[in-house]
């Protein structure tokens, strides 16, 4: 805290000995939003815990495999269902395959279906929001209604018809069934950024002196709602490891011996009785996402944007 | 009011011919017979029929036509793999099930997210905001297949000589117990941090300040003004509850082996019983159309300052 006020105070001081000597954009750009931003989520300490916890767990899943001398498909019965121990981290499953390195991989499954379903819903939802808010009247007022039924569709019931529709499971079918079942609120929302955004002074300015339509939306609007687009990341990232895990749960997942984290709760789930371990694992593993993501979500929207503070 | 209720209702209509037709088109591009998969192929001549008797030769607009008028007439159309069943057959036998889940989960997250959200509130950064909101983001956090297999686990297998709870099964009272919580938690969890946030946000406001600056009693304070004010915007939260309530029922109803409607969208999707599939989720469409309908109307009651932003 001290050390924080002595560099602003040092801060300040070169700032206007800067600003005598030199022009004063250069001082400007010290204190730039980023800048800003990051200060302010540095002083958020739950979201720096989960910030950390989530670097934690993106290492877990990249580096385990790597560093492991353990092949996740060699079946052995005569190893199977050991619990943790020092040469087994998290246990062996039914095959007597190693399940530290399972969780990892299957982490990296789940992790790598999140992101990619949430890129996917940040490009449609954006898009389609932009849109609807920037052409306002008629168009948006359509565009609208589509999204009300969609908010009508039931989200795993919509998923599992899509999936049913490609016929077969993989990663890509994956990414876009939880995508086409969970786009709409983040379009809802860029629509209303947009709307409100469009009521701003500079872009009427914009308006009068002659911009066109798409200088105005990508150099005026859409970068103002960057911050509602990186906090609606981490909003969307855990419902879409969530839903992943839903399906890969009712038998509607990746393909063994591919696993996710959440096939490998399923398996756990068949022999829970006697070896609890194996489904509480990647069940915590999700958890653990889950709630960083979340506190990150929160953080962020603190230090990006301080007005909208409880608006979600 | 009234114009607003109205104009709300009349809304509705296109949307859920909307939801109808989307629903239809997706069950359209869903490739494979449901009369082939039996071990011996269907004649031609049989198959005509049965196309026939399912309008599955009419074009696909006259398709949507009668399936829309069976909807409006309640009926959704017979199964089509077992011939001598009707979708309505199938719904009436699975779906009070499903409704009884469903509502005994959503009672538990009432019971116990409210109150939990209204003490961290009015305890807010002492501990008992901290365990209620640890409570909260556990449970928030944990998927419910872990709350429900551990339930089973500890309550069901292991202290099973103490505890009257089956592992499975929808019999009585007691068999409805874990379902319910594993049901409950996630909304529950929803409800109390909403319930948290807006009673924080009401604690601030200046009607509060004057009701206690004119030596209102705390107890009388909280009971009048702060409640009331910070539960309207829990009504809000009933459509993304509902949608929890009905991903969650899935999970907990294969858990629990219970005969619901979630279970049985399943099996009808594994085996390519269409019209089931179709009747279920054109249902669970229905149900929550209509959720967010009374939602919104509820609202206008509730809050007259929205009225006139909606319509």
């Amino acid at each position: 805290m001290l050390t924080d006020r002595r560099s602003e105070f040092e801060a300040t001081l070169t700032r206007t000995a800067e600003a005598r000597s030199q022009e004063a954009g250069a001082a400007i750009a010290r204190a730039s939003l980023l800048k800003d931003a990051l200060h302010r989520f540095s002083r958020n300490r739950a979201a720096v815990v989960a910030a950390f916890a989530f670097l934690v767990m993106v290492a877990f899943v990249t580096f385990v495999p790597i560093f492991r001398d353990a092949d996740p498909n060699a079946v052995d019965f005569s190893k199977a269902f050991l619990s943790p121990s020092l040469d087994y981290p998290f246990g062996t499953d039914e095959f007597g395959r190693d399940l530290f390195v399972r969780t990892a991989l299957g982490g990296r499954i789940s992790i790598a279906i999140g992101f990619a379903a949430t890129f996917a819903i940040m490009l449609v939802g954006v898009v389609y929001g932009a849109l609807s808010g920037f052409a306002g009247g008629r168009v948006d007022n359509g565009m609208m209604r589509f999204l009300d039924a969609l908010y009508g569709l039931p989200y795993l019931p919509f998923a599992i018809i899509t999936l049913a529709i490609f016929g077969r499971v993989n990663f890509w079918t994956m990414v876009v069934a939880l995508t086409v079942a969970s786009w709409f609120t983040t379009a809802r929302v860029m629509r209303g950024q947009i709307i409100t955004l469009k009521e701003n002074d500079y872009v009427r300015a914009a308006n009068a002196l002659g911009a066109r339509w798409y200088r105005i939306l990508f150099r005026h609007l859409l970068p103002n709602t960057l911050g509602v687009i990186l906090i609606f990341v981490f909003l969307e990232l855990p419902g879409v490891v969530l839903g992943e895990a839903f399906l890969s749960f009712l038998g509607m997942g990746i393909e063994p011996p591919k696993a996710s984290w959440g096939s490998l709760a399923q398996d756990g789930y068949t022999a829970y009785q006697a070896h609890p371990y194996i489904i509480v694992i990647p069940s915590l593993c999700i958890g653990w996402l889950i709630l960083s993501a979340f506190f990150i979500a929160d953080g962020l929207r603190d230090a990006l944007d301080p007005r909208t503070r409880e608006k979600f | 009011m009234l114009k607003f209720i109205v104009r709300r209702i009349v809304w509705t209509i296109p949307v859920i011919l909307l939801v109808i037709l989307m629903t239809f088109f997706m069950m359209r591009l869903i490739k494979g017979n449901p009369f082939q998969v039996t071990e011996r192929p269907v004649p031609a001549a049989i198959q005509a029929n049965l196309d026939r008797k399912f309008h599955l030769d009419q074009p696909w607009y006259m398709q949507y036509l009668y399936y829309v008028r069976g909807v409006f007439t309640a009926d959704l159309g017979p199964s089509l793999l077992q011939r001598d069943r009707d979708v309505n057959d199938i719904v009436k036998e699975h779906f009070p099930v499903s409704m009884k889940l469903g509502g005994l989960a959503m009672l538990f997250a009432i019971v116990v997210g409210i109150p939990l959200g209204v003490i961290a509130a009015l305890k807010q950064n002492t501990a008992w905001d901290y365990a209620a909101m640890a409570v909260v983001n556990a449970g928030y956090a944990l998927p419910n297949f872990l709350i429900a297999t551990l339930l089973i686990y500890f309550f069901a297998v292991k202290w099973r000589e103490e505890t009257p709870f089956p592992t499975n099964g929808w019999t009585g009272p007691s068999s409805w117990v874990l379902p319910v919580i594993a049901l409950g938690h996630a909304p529950m969890t929803v409800l109390a941090r909403i319930v948290r946030g807006s009673m924080l946000e009401t604690l601030q406001q200046d009607y509060i300040r004057t009701a206690k600056a004119k030596g209102l009693r705390w107890r009388r304070v909280v009971g009048l003004h702060v409640l009331r004010n910070s539960l309207i915007p829990a009504v809000t939260a009933a459509a993304p509850l509902l949608g929890y309530l009905i991903a969650g029922s899935f999970i907990v109803e294969t858990i629990f082996g219970l005969p619901g409607i979630g279970r049985y969208f399943i099996i009808s999707v594994a085996s390519r019983d269409y019209s089931v599939t179709m009747g279920i989720t054109v249902l669970l469409s229905m149900i929550i159309i209509v959720a967010n309908l009374v939602v919104d109307i509820l609202y206008g009651f509730l809050d007259p300052r929205t009225r006139d932003v909606r319509t």
